[in-house]
């Protein structure tokens, strides 16, 4: 599995994401920036940029990351890997993504214990209708409220 | 140390269309968005990938109509002064293209579940990356030839041909003057001294054929220019945040 319809985010999502807007609107946080990081085919290389981006939070010296990923599957390979990279270097991480009743983790680790689920579809499943499954503002002030608790808890 | 510093300015002006039709000339006129139905034949030229385009209004509600997978929803944006992250950015609300595909041996130009059906049943409105319910649709609709592999080239030739499309209304939206804008958004990248820092990451597909990313396109939400997650690696890119939000993503999924 990959990205289907419903969770998809289109080129208008990215012109007006959520996740933007409410991150860098809180006068709180100090946002650093957007890091975009593809899913290659291979594990190898899945390995590689997921590292890579651990080391970008780690010399920007994030206080704390906010990793959201299109698509599910086959790409929480990705994802899990990313998270296990930022989380030993003891970086406070908040996922987003969609899981539902069908978006089961393939891999699992330690560092991912809060995880928003945006699922918004009945039955729990990636339906076919384009933006069903979308972050919305709601999963990404959740987001953010579960990172500062997370940054308050785990550093100084 | 606290305080703020502010590093860089964006303005996005928005100019709202309430009225979408069909002319002889490509033109945005006062609150009216004007296609030449000429320039398709144009547009199908212009790919050797392409079989056909066929371009449809839908008028907000107007949503029992057939479609093939929506492959994409742009906004319509040209950048003004400056580049992609600063300066000045003129876009347009109240219309937004969507972009749906098949080939024609009936293939959709969708993976891992394509989309197409009647679009009331098809699409969530009201979403970040959707339109509103009181939005026109400009549909663009790509039928690419038949017989041959599923590759990256055929999605590709899809949004390069929507793109040119779009960037008939770039040279006017560049001429637009910034005073007749219905709203204007200003946003700082800054530094907010002593306060968390926090990184946000965007983790997008990079695979092969629909599962492709463009970043930082010379245009707003645009092809050219902009280079494919999968042709570097897939390795991390930093973007800052007016970068982002100056649509400097375009989804290929």
């Amino acid at each position: 599995m990959g990205i289907g319809p419903s969770t998809k985010e289109t080129t208008l999502h990215h012109f007006r994401d959520p996740l933007l807007e409410v991150v860098s609107n809180d006068q709180d946080i100090d946002l650093l920036g957007v890091l975009v990081v593809g899913t290659p085919q291979g594990n190898m290389e899945k390995h590689y940029v997921g590292k890579r981006a651990a080391v970008w939070a780690e010399v920007m010296r994030a206080d704390g990351v906010i990793i959201s990923s299109d698509g599910w599957g086959n790409s929480h390979v990705d994802y899990a890997n990313t998270i296990e990279e930022i989380g030993k270097r003891n970086i406070p991480l908040v996922g987003i993504t969609f899981n539902g009743i069908q978006g089961k983790f393939v891999v699992t680790n330690e560092y991912m214990d809060t995880i928003v689920d945006i699922n918004k579809s009945k039955e729990g499943i990636e339906t076919e209708v384009v933006g069903e499954n979308n972050v919305n503002e709601l999963d990404c002030k959740k987001a953010l409220a579960f990172l500062k608790l997370k940054m308050r808890g785990e550093r100084k | 140390m606290e305080g703020v510093t502010i590093l860089r300015k964006l303005v996005i002006k928005s100019f709202h269309i309430n009225n979408v039709e069909f002319g002889n000339k490509t033109a945005i006129k006062g609150n009216n968005c004007i296609i030449d139905c000429q320039k398709i034949i144009e547009l199908e030229n212009s790919e050797d990938l392409i079989k056909r385009i066929n371009i449809d209004i839908i008028k907000p509600g107007d949503y029992d109509k057939y479609v093939n997978t929506i492959m994409d929803i742009i906004p319509i944006s040209a950048k003004v002064l400056g580049s992609i992250g600063e300066g000045i950015t003129h876009t347009l609300t109240g219309v937004y293209v969507m972009l749906t595909g098949v080939d024609a041996d009936g293939r959709q130009m969708g993976e891992f579940g394509s989309s197409e059906g009647i679009l009331k049943e098809q699409m969530f409105f009201d979403r970040a990356g959707t339109p509103s319910k009181n939005d026109y649709i400009i549909h663009f609709d790509v039928t690419l030839k038949g017989g041959l592999p599923f590759s990256r080239e055929l999605p590709l030739a899809a949004h390069r041909a929507c793109d040119r499309f779009i960037g008939e209304y770039r040279k006017i939206l560049k001429q637009k003057d910034g005073r007749e804008s219905s709203e204007v958004h200003e946003y700082f990248d800054k530094v907010r001294h002593g306060k968390k820092k926090v990184l946000i990451i965007k983790q997008v597909a990079g695979q092969g054929a629909n599962y492709d990313n463009f970043i930082l396109p010379n245009e707003p939400s645009g092809i050219m220019g902009g280079r494919s997650i999968i042709d570097m690696g897939n390795v991390p890119i930093i973007i800052s945040p007016n970068e982002y939000r100056d649509g400097a993503i375009r989804a290929m999924t």
